[in-house]
């Protein structure tokens, strides 16, 4: 009996919270809560741009040019694909955990036409919404399954050349898809010479950033970072292998890329921005475990590197 | 003392609820179905234990055994982190299923823990009802204490205790505290004076 009314506020805490207000330049063309949060798909007049996003303005989860939706909008979007010069070969199967708009698997797929793609997410509402505003469809070699990640990659028997995390749920990542667990189940799902690229949020710097470069670092030998210029976002490499890639590598292999598969983005740019992830090492922060990863908690307070 | 003891063991309960969706997420997911499952299971085990509280509560109620209606889930908390692992892997190998696999796994190691703990509430209404003239607010009271306790277990274990420990230590510690508490009830030998009180009563009447 008592359970009733914690559990209510728990269950809805999460979910009903009521829309703030919009700029007069912009429209709203859908909202719901879902089973997992507040969706609201917003179209800026004024800058021809669509987004979808949660609560607040800060928790966008992907977006398009209305004009140009083939295009890449957002930073994170564009400079995750500077992990593909770490793979020494075109990737055939891969992964992507979390959905949001679907942008960079259609970019991806467009330029890869011929590779398999799956795609783990949670949120079926999340996913009509991508298919109604964001133009992403589905075919016979791109499939989106509704299942919470951990669980798809966990049961995948499937291994994969290029698997990118970039599951959130308003600012933060579920903490079970944040642990050294849940990174091992990842590698065990890559093919030999596989790179996994993730996409963290964080401002800088907090002590969540400081815990997921130990956590990647435990559980992958290379790890190699890139600072978003105009983002709050930094795309994480991670790799198997013997030897970890250099600077000169990537960025040379960034520029063959581009040319071979059209990107219409400066991907050797975003390779310059290559840094090893010592420079953000910093052995006082915790590594996240299944049994203690207090992710929400920690983008709240301050680094304690420096 | 034993008001006490009923807040703990609300703020325990919930806790535990919280705490319970951690060890579910790696194996079965922070789905709806996880949370579906996970509170279902908690309602029946408290449930279930309001239902064989009362009826235990009729059977010469005293401290001591309420002591040892404590201990029980103190020493389930204690080993949690023995068995947790092995049984949620095992369900998560055997496959049955987005709902039935969390369903199963909170039904697990969550179910017998909550029964012990929904025996409490009624158990301890009985042995501090010494006045069928006020039994109204001893009853009143141990439910707003309880429900008290679970609304400070919620919020300290979500807002601040998993940023201390990891979840298996605080299980852990919550058993120890089960056992402490359940240590001073032992030797307290409070029993019910209901039945004499009532059964002199009857005497006289007779």
């Amino acid at each position: 009996m008592k359970n009733i009314i914690c559990v209510a506020v728990l269950f809805f805490a999460a979910t009903q919270l009521k829309a703030f207000a919009l700029e007069p330049s912009e429209k709203l063309l859908f909202e719901k809560n879902s089973l997992y949060q507040y969706i609201q798909v917003i179209e800026d007049t004024a800058k021809k741009e669509r987004y979808v996003r949660n609560q607040k303005r800060e928790y966008t989860q992907g977006g398009i040019y209305i004009n140009a939706p083939e295009k890449l909008l957002f930073e994170f979007t564009q400079m995750g694909f500077v992990s593909l010069p770490f793979l020494d070969r075109d990737p055939q199967d891969v992964l992507f955990v979390g959905l949001g708009a679907g942008a960079m698997p259609k970019y991806f797929s467009k330029r890869y036409p011929e590779a398999m793609i799956d795609i783990a997410e949670i949120d079926a509402d999340m996913l009509s919404v991508a298919q109604k505003y964001f133009y992403f469809k589905e075919n016979e070699r791109m499939k989106a399954h509704v299942e919470d990640g951990r669980l798809f990659v966990k049961r995948s028997k499937k291994k994969y050349d290029w698997i990118v995390l970039d599951a959130y749920q308003n600012d933060y990542i579920p903490f079970h898809l944040t642990t050294v667990e849940f990174l091992k189940e990842v590698k065990s799902r890559l093919k030999d010479g596989g790179v996994v690229v993730a996409n963290i949020t964080a401002p800088y710097r907090n002590k969540f950033f400081d815990s997921m470069v130990m956590t990647y670092k435990k559980a992958f030998p290379h790890l190699a970072i890139f600072k978003g210029k105009r983002s709050a976002n930094f795309i994480f490499v991670a790799t198997t292998g013997i030897r970890g890639k250099d600077k000169d590598t990537v960025e040379a292999r960034a520029k063959k890329i581009q040319a071979t598969r059209k990107f219409d983005i400066d991907l050797a740019d975003y390779a310059s921005r290559f840094e090893p992830s010592e420079t953000y090492e910093w052995s006082g922060a915790k590594i996240l475990t299944d049994d203690f990863a207090p992710v929400q908690l920690y983008q709240y307070q301050k680094s304690g590197a420096q | 003392m034993i008001k006490f003891v009923v807040f703990i063991c609300g703020a325990i309960v919930m806790s535990f609820e919280i705490l319970g969706s951690r060890v579910l997420a790696p194996n079965f997911g922070s789905s709806v179905f996880v949370w579906g499952s996970l509170i279902s299971v908690f309602l029946a085990g408290l449930s279930a234990g309001y239902y064989l509280g009362g009826r235990l509560a009729d059977l010469d109620p005293s401290s001591r055994k309420l002591s040892l209606i404590i201990i029980a889930p103190g020493l389930l908390f204690l080993t949690f982190p023995l068995y947790s692992v092995p049984i949620s892997e095992w369900i998560f190998m055997k496959d049955l299923g987005v709902r039935i696999s969390p369903l199963l796994a909170s039904f697990a190691l969550f179910l017998v823990p909550s029964v012990f703990l929904g025996i409490v509430s009624p158990y301890t209404a009985k042995l501090l009802i010494c006045s069928l003239h006020t039994s109204g607010k001893t009853i009143g009271t141990l439910y707003a204490l309880s429900t008290f306790g679970s609304i400070i277990g919620t919020l300290i274990t979500s807002f601040y205790l998993i940023t201390l420990a990891g979840t298996n230590a605080l299980i852990v510690g919550q058993g120890v505290l089960l056992i402490v508490l359940a240590i001073p009830l032992y030797f307290m030998n409070l029993s019910c004076r209901i039945e004499q009180t009532s059964s002199a009563g009857g005497g006289n009447i007779r």
